[in-house]
């Protein structure tokens, strides 16, 4: 039995809860050293078990008779735990300087390991009981970090984060006790589980509880039409956290669509069906809706949160498609939003942090200000956008193609345009932050500028994931083929 | 006759002389007479059960000299065993949790009484549980009656007499309903012993005379047990009488008393009617219906309330609406996933009172939810087990109430006409759930703007902390291993058919 | 339906008496007139029973002259059942009774819901 893959799973749980158990240390500095120690040995664990343990499956105990909790390490999984353990190393270390002046502190970073190794845990859940298992902790201990500064505004959307996740949750249930008895098993695997005996005849009903599935997914992915906790969380959260939240809790949710769609029900089982057709609408719609939603919002981090909203939907359009070309784009779109949208909220951070300005308007010349961290931001904002050489734009081309080539009636075109469209927005909604904060303008008081550049651990993560995302699109081949090569299997 | 199947016997026995006697020790030593009485009937009940998963069928024990059908009988199958255990399990810990709270609650020189009622309450329902005479389960139904009723008022404030006059009038409608139901089965078929009444019941329906009549008796006898287990819409004595008396006697009448109607219920589904009678009666869509209903406006009260006990006791409504809707169900699956949650409920209703009395008493004894702001830092151990309580109603897999939904859902999907409003319903109430549940986890997690109240530490409380952790374990074992659990249920209901 | 009625009167006016007593228990507002209620409606099933137990002609079960044959007495059963039942009920009822002196020496009235109304005001 392979029990090394649950280390970066039980490690920071573990150390999360001793944080949060153990009293005071004796000074910050040493709370730091402590968070930042496990952070890394957490990383290492994560490092360890990615590469010795491909394949691993690790049958922990039974449930009940057919629902074991089972750990299995696909290739699927791979990538998403890759991803979370980039942006939550960065996003920690980048809160070392962030949080310094907010209350809690302690109980800021218990939670963040606890749901760091819970992440983990999502990405190696190997069927859907324990999926849904680790689904509901993490709603629940990622919810202490969005009401974690304790304001009115941060409980409330706290709640509404809670209550969103768990109707979710509860509509991927009703799906499950559907699929408990129309499946062969529970287990993920490539292609689909479902027992074709039981399944004659039931097709509407097994329909509508995929349809149930993909839809309290999306809850937390945000797609239309309940994605409202996400622009009240995002602002209410501290920005590190939001960032965690933005870039790879959601891909909680969209992890959970591919298991549900691809390795439990099976692409030939929904393509062509009206699940596809009403998901693929709601993708679009989505797309759409958030960046004009975001292109109108003057708060910052709720700009952002509204452009999560459009870009997750473009991942969910790519699975809708259920094209090859299509999926992979989809996962390495993945890949380039969780960079770019933590290098986005960690920005965004940081200006709140030095500036305290929250709006769009008031940002006009924070490039002469904080220049290195406005070109990161102005990096990051064209690899959202998808000009090349980004990641951003490898992955819309992916998705733009594969929507072509799949040949769905009317569906192969729209997408590509509205996809289009909103890119042209999300440039309409990102870029000018930036132009205003390099040009101000003639009537701009130069005389009142002061440096404000962040400090370097506020710096380093951010600076790191920016070149990582600029390095994905450079060099897009080797994650492609790979992605590429799992993908056709499932597909 | 082997040695061991005297033991129901004795449990009951035992249980009701040590009430008597406990009137004449001095507090002390009652104290210790209940906490050992219950401990040694929960360890007979444990041989009796593994003595009985060995024999692999059940036996009646014939009481007094007359065989059937005219002498009393007791009849032990494994389920019988195992909720007697189960219930001697839970009683025990209710008592050891709220042990300290007594001292509170209850003049001093009332705990004799209290535990005298505790070993009546026990010993009727151990009879309630082995009896096989319909007209024992009557007299015993009236004795709980009585014994709960006293545990409520003992505690002696207006709302508690008040509480538990309500509480009497709803059980003496039941009881009367019952009885008259009884008294027409017993018109109908000339027996009292239920499995003689079984066959003629039988013999009637075969002939197809006395359907009418038989409908009748179906229906007083489901809707007595009904009112008394508390059943949406008869669930009005419920919340006060739950949400005022003291912390033990609310865990043990919401896990134990109302359990003890709805077991005696299936018992005469199983025993005395027959399951393909009852099914085909439409009392069963009744009870369906209620369940359903209970399910949706229990939780809703919940969300309303302001006072973190009567909240826990509306839940209780909405859990009593699950049994119901899996007894609707008309299904073996449904009635496993209905025994299953009695355990599971009864496991986490009287942990989450329990652990509710330690929040309370960490803000100046006031229940209003504004007051338990930071309880959970004051009295770290309720806290702990008042999150692990709420998030196994919330239906958190790893927890016992994931496993009850997941029974009540599978036995949802193979009954094509219940199914989808089953299945809708659960999904709606397990929302609401998690509504008021996680609104007071986050309430008393919130830390408080001034430390107006006193923490407890681990010093003043080691009884309470060791309840605490005993359901907290009882709680995960339901969640974790519960194949062994639901197989042996499935075997107790086969033994009952 | 008619001819049964007539020829099971008695089994009739049991049926009527529980029905009132059920009712002044539900319904009636003043704790005395619930617990007469009570009674009214035990009382009933005790009827209903002693009706069932009595066969038309027969007399005491108790062997008297000899006469062993079991065709000669009536049902003991249902004598039995409404001795226990009578049993039961008396002890209910001085149950209740106890509570409503303990109610009535607290708030000076036998109205249930005026009881509840005070409750709420005192705000226990």
């Amino acid at each position: 039995m392979s029990y090394f893959i649950l280390l970066p799973i039980v490690f920071p749980v573990l150390s999360g809860i001793f944080l949060l158990v153990r009293g005071e240390m004796k000074s910050r500095k040493n709370l730091l050293a402590v968070t930042g120690g496990l952070l890394v040995i957490t990383a290492l664990l994560a490092v360890l078990a990615l590469a010795f343990g491909r394949g691993e499956m690790l049958l922990l105990f039974d449930l009940t008779q057919t629902l074991p909790v089972l750990f299995k390490i696909d290739d699927m999984g791979m990538v998403f735990a890759v991803v979370a353990v980039l942006v939550f190393v960065c996003a920690g270390f980048f809160s070392f300087e962030y949080m310094k002046h907010e209350a809690h502190e302690r109980r800021y970073y218990g939670f963040y390991l606890i749901v760091f190794g819970i992440l983990m845990a999502l990405c190696f859940a190997g069927n859907l009981v324990t999926f849904y298992l680790f689904f509901e902790i993490l709603t629940l201990s990622s919810m202490t970090l969005v009401l974690h500064s304790g304001s009115k505004e941060a409980v409330m959307a706290g709640l509404k984060y809670l209550f969103y996740s768990l109707c979710g949750a509860y509509m991927v249930l009703f799906g499950f006790y559907f699929l408990s008895h129309y499946a062969n098993t529970l287990s993920f695997s490539e292609g689909s589980v479902l027992n074709p005996d039981l399944t004659a005849g039931h097709t509407g009903l097994l329909c509508a509880a995929a349809f149930a599935m993909i839809l309290g997914f999306s809850v937390k992915a945000g797609m239309f039409p309940m994605h409202a906790w996400l622009t009240a969380a995002h602002p209410a959260a501290p920005a590190p956290a939001s960032a965690v939240l933005s870039a790879v809790i959601v891909k909680a949710g969209v992890l959970g669509i591919i298991r549900v769609v691809y390795y439990l029900f099976g692409a030939s089982f929904l393509r062509d069906g009206w699940v596809q057709r009403v998901w693929m609408v709601l993708a679009l719609v989505t797309i759409f809706m958030g960046s004009l939603l975001a292109y109108r919002e003057p708060v910052l981090k709720k700009r952002l949160a509204y452009s999560t909203v459009s870009q997750v939907s473009y991942i969910l359009y790519g699975l809708a498609v259920m094209d090859g070309d299509a999926l992979a784009g989809g996962v390495l779109h993945v890949i380039c939003h969780s960079l770019v949208k933590a290098v986005l909220f960690l920005c965004a951070g940081a200006l709140i942090y030095r500036t305290g300005k929250t709006r769009v308007d008031e940002l006009r010349g924070v490039g002469k200000e904080m220049p290195c961290l406005m070109w990161c931001y102005t990096i990051a904002a064209l690899g959202l956008i998808g000009i090349p050489p980004t990641g951003g734009f490898i992955s819309k081309w992916y998705l733009a193609a594969g929507s072509l080539s799949s040949g769905i009636p009317g569906f192969s075109w729209i997408g590509p345009a509205v996809l289009l469209v909103s890119a042209l927005l999300t440039a309409g909604y990102l870029l000018p932050i930036a132009i205003c904060g390099f040009l101000p303008g003639d009537d701009f008081d130069y005389g009142k500028l002061v440096k404000k550049e962040p400090g370097g651990l506020m710096l380093a993560p951010i600076l790191l994931l920016t070149v990582l995302s600029v390095l994905i699109g450079l060099f897009p081949n080797a994650v492609l083929d790979f992605i590429r090569q799992f993908s056709a299997g499932i597909l | 006759m082997d040695f061991v199947q005297n033991f129901p016997f004795f449990s009951i026995m035992l249980s009701m002389f040590s009430g008597t006697v406990c009137s004449v020790l001095p507090r002390k030593a009652a104290k210790w007479v209940n906490t050992i009485v219950i401990s040694v009937v929960s360890v007979l009940s444990l041989i009796l059960l593994v003595y009985l998963i060995g024999k692999k069928e059940s036996y009646v024990y014939m009481m007094g000299h007359f065989p059937a059908p005219w002498g009393n009988e007791i009849r032990a199958g494994v389920l019988e065993a195992g909720m007697a255990l189960f219930f001697c399990v839970i009683m025990l810990l209710s008592m050891l949790g709220g042990r300290k709270k007594l001292h509170d609650e209850v003049v001093e020189s009332k705990h004799n009484m209290y535990y005298i009622l505790v070993n009546l309450l026990l010993s009727s329902l151990l009879a309630l549980v082995y009896t096989n005479d319909l007209f024992t389960a009557y007299v015993f139904v009236e004795i709980n009656t009585i014994a709960a009723c006293g545990l409520i008022m003992i505690r002696q404030n207006g709302r508690t007499i008040e509480a538990a006059v309500r509480y009497m009038i709803m059980s003496l409608l039941g009881s009367g309903l019952l009885l008259l139901g009884i008294c027409m089965l017993y018109d109908l078929t000339g027996h009292l012993l239920m499995s003689n009444i079984r066959e003629s019941v039988h013999m009637i329906m075969e002939d197809g005379t006395y359907r009418v009549p038989l409908l009748v008796t179906i229906t007083l006898i489901s809707v007595g047990l009904a009112i008394k287990s508390a059943l949406f819409p008869f669930h009005g004595w419920l919340p006060d009488a739950y949400g005022y008396s003291t912390v033990s006697s609310a865990a043990i009448l919401s896990s134990l008393v109302s359990k003890g109607y709805i077991f005696l219920l299936i018992k005469i589904i199983y025993r005395v009617l027959g399951f393909d009678v009852f099914g085909m009666s439409h009392i069963i869509d009744v009870l369906f219906a209620f369940g359903l209903m209970g399910m949706v406006f229990g939780s809703l009260n919940a969300i309303e309330e302001n006072d973190i006990r009567r909240m826990i006791a509306f839940s209780s409504v909405a859990q009593i609406g699950y049994i119901y809707m899996g007894i609707g169900m008309g299904t073996q699956a449904g009635m496993t996933a209905s025994v299953f949650h009695i355990l599971s409920h009864a496991a986490t209703k009287s942990l989450l009172f329990i652990a509710a009395i330690g929040l309370t008493d960490v803000s100046g004894g006031s229940r209003h939810f504004i007051d338990l702001t930071g309880a959970a830092y004051r009295n770290k151990w309720a806290g702990v087990t008042f999150t692990v309580g709420s998030l196994s109603m919330v239906g958190v897999p790893m927890f016992s109430g994931f496993i009850s939904k997941l029974l009540f859902a599978q036995a949802a999907v193979q009954n094509h006409v219940k199914m989808l409003p089953a299945l809708i319903v659960l999904a709606v109430s397990t929302v609401l759930n998690a509504i008021y549940f996680m609104k007071t986890v986050i309430r008393i997690y919130t830390p408080a703007q001034e430390d107006k109240y006193e923490s407890i530490t681990f010093k003043d409380m080691k009884s309470y902390v060791l309840a605490l952790v005993c359901f907290i374990i009882l709680n995960v074992i339901l969640g974790i291993s519960s194949q062994p659990i639901v197989d042996l249920i499935e075997q107790g209901l086969s033994m009952f058919a | 339906m008619g001819a049964n009625l007539l020829v099971n009167y008695g089994e009739a006016v049991a049926m009527l008496l529980f029905v009132i007593g059920f009712t002044n228990l539900l319904l009636q507002k003043n704790l005395i007139k619930k617990i007469i209620g009570l009674n009214i409606m035990d009382s009933a099933v005790y009827l209903f029973l002693a009706e069932k137990g009595y066969i038309e002609g027969r007399t005491v079960p108790i062997v008297v002259n000899g006469v062993q044959d079991v065709e000669a007495y009536i049902n003991p059963i249902p004598s039995g059942l409404v001795l226990t039942g009578i049993v039961v009920s008396v002890s209910v009822t001085a149950l209740m009774l106890s509570l409503t002196i303990r109610l009535y020496r607290r708030y000076h009235t036998l109205d249930l819901d005026e009881i509840s109304t005070r409750l709420k005001k005192e705000g226990l």
